[in-house]
């Protein structure tokens, strides 16, 4: 029983739970919010103000005192410039007060998103991400405002009836107050109901938000494979799942939160009834009877409006929700803050497992990298090479063993000093929409325009770009997209040298390119970066000879390639056939 | 001068102007005529009961008068079934309501990724997903919110507007005039200011759709983002982009809340100068008290819903320029051709290129092209990277048209053939695979729909492709995750090479179909397609050689012109560019380069 009171509490609480949540986002704030506080009460002053100088007219018109209503007419003015004022505060601080704890949470949000591990991304799109830094933000900021704006002098109207019910009856108002405790039940009953609906139409917002991404990436293999009516019917599907939503809680409310002025009503009746029935035995005159019934019928309005907030909020709740899933803070890297990047960028790995759920992709690797070398590493597709090689600027961590660099723990680095020194050329490419020179430069301090040409030149790009009408600040499409497949690698190997890394770390970096430029490239980079350690990944044993080591991964074990002169030879010209068949 | 994206956003997908977009949202709307009927039907219900309880109280309060407690458990049987009926209308207008507005939202956002179907190509490269998105979900959302919540309003304010007026008008004719002496201020006030209110509103938007557009890509590119430990760049860089939409809300907020404040005294000043005309008219003896009396009541439920109507002008004139956005995507041009006449079964004879010119936007991509590729031909394309090649098969592909030449597919001409079923002929295997999210079979799936699980299982072990899967411990099960990013690039290699083959076409386009896999496994599968290959028609873009045995015939592409074309043998003879890059993989091995 207490339990169920105590659950009870909570629910009501709830309702304004988004509030609670908001006021981290408003620190420094709190004089808006009374201030708005102040005007939505002189706000409702002057609405009540109205009628009663309204009645003083009419008195004055039946009393044909002309002089009286002129004077009734200023004040009236006078109340519409005071309403006015308190309007205007109290609509803009609402306003501002809203924007300002969307922009901090949207700004907090994005804030902890860069600062997860790559971990944390693994089971999420970008669409759905997407979705929580836009929408399910909004959703929250909607009804901070409605209540900001409105929750005041909603609740100013209903205290005002409660009292001046009190001032002409007590029983009538008990037969209000009798109203309360239901009126709750009622809305706790809706707000429970509407919950699942809430988070699934914010949950179905994300996948629609990422079907429509994935679609437009996808939009060639759309084009290609005839899918555009399967992916239209698809996302058809899901806009009717969020509709579907939309109706669930429309019947909610349809019930539910007209139910909340109908039992406002029904209070009323019993008023007429208890009313006239003791004012017929008791013979007392009718006006008190009038003036409480006509009250019951003014706060219906309000009450179905907070019948509506609590709609509002749950919206809020559910987007909120899926927003904590984005503050929270256990996957986040750990940043140290002291500590420099070695001396020697030999590379040891030593007994390292890594494990994706339950699967071992790495189940005992020892290497060691020397300093300054040019080792490569092979092995057949999905045999964890990309893995392997993203443990070092730790993009993820290893589930065993260590990895070190000139001697140190990598996780003795900072992060931050670790991956300006290691560069990674990732395999699949990520280009952003902007100029290519913003493209290599990638927002790194101390990159100089000298540095972006010289990197463009030793990833053999600087031909093309300066072949361009516009050069470097040719603007390239999302994703890349108006350069050939070969020209986005290279871009992006420009990237990783600009900063003359310790570290470079290629991953079949060089795949879309044709052989020649490939040696070229890398022929340039060793000759140009002094003292640079180059991990290259790649299955191209013509690649390969350039290597001082290769080494080959196989079962999650890793072992070093001999002679890769003559491995390379063989399996070529055995891919090949038998060129004279030609 | 140099475009920034918003102006080539712009450009490229228009904003229908307000009254536009109004009209047409109306006339998108009224087409579910039956809800429209109820959401109004019911409004007026709603109405007509709310004017008639005051009466039944009345009646009530009378039975008090005159002791009948008959009259009074009557009357307020009235009242309570008046209420009763609120609450059945309320009902259906709350449901009509949601009806109509997210049902025009769901059309809009399904019409809207239709179109996005059937857009040129070359529109992706100018228009970031995040501005398409943005303007589908938030631009959408915001229609939505305030159709849901306010179109009950908006029509139940409208018919108090004009219920009110008659009244008025009924009363008396010359007070009403002065009552409505206001109106004039108030839409003059209003149109005065709209200009601004819609440019302060598309600024929101824009600026929205500006941190979806960034947000979209970064998120996408977060490995990066952290590789490079450029994580506060990042942020910085959004930072702007959050100030400015904060700053854009809040210029809109300010103006509107301005418009708010002088509507408010508009309103009292026209109580004020009913008030002051009925005085006037009083002390002359033109009306009775009576009438003032009530009249005065009367201009105050009109102003009521008048000044509801105009708070909502604001949430109007944001939605409104939300939709104009979005009926932008809606009308954007569509790829040209799109429905040529002909329809093609299979390939009969050849696809001819005649001297074909093709560039991006003013950039030259492909030169003077004459190729004729003959059914059942394995052609190869090789050049260096950015030759051309990609570009070559889109134009096959019909992604893009020539600007100058034909291409003819057995003697007609590619744009007079239905895209449709020109498309289904060929199965591209593209540079860069792309996968959906779902599992290895859904991917493959799409291209062969009636091929069953057991099927593709075996066509993966005659391609040779199963033993890359095999490594996968819940194999064609797996779920690739987003973009494939749950498996190695080889792997998705590997996915869109199976599903290429899958659907078993007349014609294979591979444009680098192995640079992610491993010469093992590339070996395997090249044996598997030299049977295969046979049969179809194929055009193999490579700048390896590992699989070159495959095609009759090589084409050799630099700087967007054919410059080699022959079979090996006679390239090989020819001693040009083709065997230059052959002896640079496998030939003068171990010689530096400079
Ligand atoms: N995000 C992920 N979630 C689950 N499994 C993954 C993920 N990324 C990779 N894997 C799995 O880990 C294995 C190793 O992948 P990895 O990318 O390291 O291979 P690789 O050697 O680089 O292959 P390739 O030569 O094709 O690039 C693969 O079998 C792959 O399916
Ligand atoms: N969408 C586009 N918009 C503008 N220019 C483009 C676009 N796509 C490609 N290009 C340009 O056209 C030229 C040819 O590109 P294409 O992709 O056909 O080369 P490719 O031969 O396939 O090269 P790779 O081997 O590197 O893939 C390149 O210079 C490229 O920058
Ligand atoms: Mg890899
Ligand atoms: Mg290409």
């Amino acid at each position: 029983m207490r339990q169920n009171k105590k659950n009870f509490l909570k629910k009501v609480k709830g309702v304004f739970e988004p509030l609670l949540f908001s006021r981290e986002y408003l620190k420094n704030k709190k004089w808006i919010i009374y201030l708005i506080i102040a005007f939505a009460i002189l706000s409702t002053a002057t609405r009540l103000l109205v009628p009663i100088i309204i009645g003083d007219i009419i008195n004055s018109l039946e009393s044909r005192n002309f002089n009286a209503i002129y004077l009734e007419i200023e004040y009236i003015m006078l109340l519409a410039v005071l309403s006015a004022i308190a309007s205007f505060v109290v609509n803009f601080g609402a306003q501002y007060t809203s924007q300002i704890y969307a922009y901090n949470l949207r700004k907090r949000v994005v804030n902890s998103m860069v600062k997860k591990k790559t971990k944390f991304f693994h089971d999420k799109t970008s669409g759905d991400l997407l979705s929580r830094t836009t929408m399910d933000i909004d959703a929250s900021r909607n009804f901070i405002m409605n209540s900001l704006s409105q929750l005041i002098p909603t609740m100013l109207i209903i205290i005002f009836a409660v009292g001046y019910l009190l001032y002409i009856n007590v029983v009538y108002s008990l037969f209000f107050l009798a109203t309360v405790p239901i009126l709750i039940y009622v809305g706790v009953k809706f707000q429970k109901k509407q919950r699942p609906h809430w988070m699934k139409i914010r949950d179905t917002y994300g996948v629609m938000t990422e079907s429509i991404q994935e679609d437009i990436t996808g939009q060639r293999t759309v084009r290609s494979y005839l899918q555009e009516e399967p992916q239209i019917d698809r996302f058809t599907g899901i806009t009717d799942t969020y509709y579907g939503e939309y109706m669930n809680v429309a019947h909610l409310r349809g019930i539910y939160n007209n139910l909340m002025p109908f039992i406002i009503s029904a209070a009323a009746t019993a008023v007429i009834f208890y009313g006239g029935y003791s004012s017929i035995v008791s013979k007392t005159d009718v006006g008190g009877l009038v003036a409480a019934v006509n009250i019951f019928t003014m706060v219906t309005f309000p009450v179905s409006f907070l019948g509506r907030l609590i709609a509002f909020s749950e919206n809020a709740r559910a987007g909120i929700g899926r927003i904590k899933g984005v503050l929270d803070r256990d996957l986040d890297e750990d940043v140290l803050t002291s500590g420099d990047f070695p001396k020697s960028n030999g590379i040891s790995i030593r007994g390292v497992k890594y494990k994706r759920g339950a699967r071992e992709i790495l189940k005992n690797v020892d290497l060691e990298i020397p300093p300054e070398s040019f080792v490569c590493l092979t092995g057949e597709t999905g045999s964890g090479k990309s893995s392997l090689v993203n443990l070092i600027p730790r993009l993820e961590d290893p589930s065993d063993g260590q990895i070190f660099i000139g001697g140190v723990n990598v996780r003795d680095i900072p992060l931050s000093s670790l991956r300006n020194h290691i560069a990674i050329v990732p395999q699949e490419i990520s280009l952003l929409s902007g100029s290519i020179s913003e493209n290599i430069i990638f927002g790194r301090n101390g990159i100089t325009e000298e540095m972006t040409r010289r990197a463009a030149k030793i990833a053999r790009i600087d031909d093309f770009i300066e072949s361009l009408p516009e050069g470097y600040s040719t603007i390239i499409g999302e994703r890349g997209i108006t350069l050939s497949g070969g020209q986005r690698q290279r871009v992006a190997l420009a990237r990783a040298i600009a900063s003359n890394p310790r570290i470079l770390i290629l991953d079949d970096a060089t795949s879309s390119v044709d052989p020649e430029t490939e040696l070229a490239i890398f022929s340039r980079i060793v000759k140009s970066i002094e003292g640079i350690t180059v991990v290259l990944v790649s299955l191209r044993y013509s690649a390969m000879k350039y290597a001082s080591t290769a080494y080959e991964l196989e079962n999650g074990e890793i072992s070093e390639l001999q002679n890769v002169e003559e491995i390379s030879y063989a399996m070529e010209k055995d891919g090949f056939k038998n060129e004279t068949d030609l | 001068m140099k475009q920034t994206y918003d102006e080539i956003e712009e450009s490229y997908i228009k904003t229908l102007r307000g009254r536009t977009a109004l009209k047409r949202l109306l006339k998108d709307m009224a087409k579910n005529r039956k809800q429209t009927a109820i959401l109004v039907a019911s409004v007026m219900i709603t109405a007509i009961a709310a004017t008639f309880s005051p009466l039944a109280i009345g009646d009530a309060v009378n039975g008090v008068a005159t002791g009948s407690f008959k009259i009074i458990i009557e009357f307020s049987l009235v009242f309570i079934s008046l209420a009763l009926i609120q609450f059945g209308s309320n009902r259906f207008r709350v449901l009509s309501s949601t009806i109509l507005a997210q049902g025009t939202v769901k059309n809009l956002r399904d019409r809207s990724f239709k179109s996005i179907q059937h857009v040129p190509i070359s529109f992706f490269s100018k228009v970031k997903a995040g501005f398409l998105i943005s303007r589908m979900t938030n631009d959408g959302e915001t229609l939505g919110e305030f159709l849901t919540f306010q179109i009950p309003s908006v029509v139940s304010g409208m018919t108090t507007v004009i219920m009110s007026i008659a009244i008025m008008l009924y009363l008396d004719f010359n007070l009403t005039l002065y009552a409505l002496i206001v109106l004039p201020f108030l839409s003059i006030f209003t149109l005065s200011l709209q200009g601004k209110v819609r440019r302060n509103y598309l600024r929101t938007r824009k600026t929205i759709a500006a941190i979806t557009g960034n947000l979209a890509e970064n998120i996408s590119s977060i490995r990066s983002i952290k590789a490079f430990n450029v994580e506060s760049y990042t942020e910085g860089k959004f930072d702007g982009l959050n100030t400015d939409n904060l700053n854009a809300n809040i210029k809109a907020s300010r103006l509107s809340s301005v418009y708010g404040a002088i509507v408010r005294i508009i309103e009292y000043t026209g109580i004020a100068i009913v008030v002051f005309a009925g005085a006037i008219q009083l002390k002359a003896g033109l009306i009775s008290i009576g009438i003032l009396v009530s009249f005065i009541f009367y201009v105050q439920e009109f102003f009521d819903p008048v000044i509801q109507l105009s708070q909502l002008y604001n949430s109007y004139q944001s939605s409104i320029v939300g939709v104009g956005r979005i009926y932008g995507i809606i009308d954007s041009k569509k790829e040209a051709a799109l429905d040529g006449e002909i329809n093609v079964s299979s390939l009969n004879d050849s696809i001819v290129l005649k001297d074909v010119n093709f560039a991006y936007d003013d950039s030259d991509a492909l030169k003077n092209i004459n190729l004729a590729i003959k059914k059942g031909e394995n052609i190869g394309i090789v050049g260096h990277t950015g030759a051309g090649k990609t570009t070559l098969s889109n134009l096959i592909m019909k992604f893009y048209t020539p600007q100058s030449g034909e291409i003819l597919v057995d003697g007609k001409n590619l744009s007079e053939i239905n895209t449709e079923s020109y498309r289904n002929l060929i199965s591209p295997v593209l540079q860069e695979p792309f996968l959906f999210r779902g599992t290895i079979y859904e991917n493959v799936k799409i291209a062969a729909p009636d091929k069953s699980e057991e099927e593709i299982e075996k066509l993966a072990g005659d391609f040779n492709l199963d033993r890359i899967f095999s490594k996968l411990p819940q194999g064609l099960e797996t779920n690739v995750g987003e973009l494939g990013r749950s498996l190695s690039e080889g792997q998705k290699q590997a996915i869109a090479i199976l599903r290429a083959l899958c659907r078993d076409p007349q014609i294979i386009i591979m444009d680098e179909p192995t640079s992610n896999i491993d010469p093992y496994s590339e070996k395997f599968i090249f044996q598997s397609l030299e049977k295969f290959a046979r049969e179809k028609t194929l055009i193999l873009i490579t700048h390896r050689f590992s699989m070159i045995s495959l095609v009759d015939k090589i084409i050799v592409l630099q700087n967007g012109e054919i410059v080699e074309s022959g079979t090996f043998p006679e390239l090989r003879e020819k001693k040009g560019i083709f065997s230059q890059m052959y002896d640079i993989l496998y030939g003068n091995r171990g010689e530096s380069l400079s």
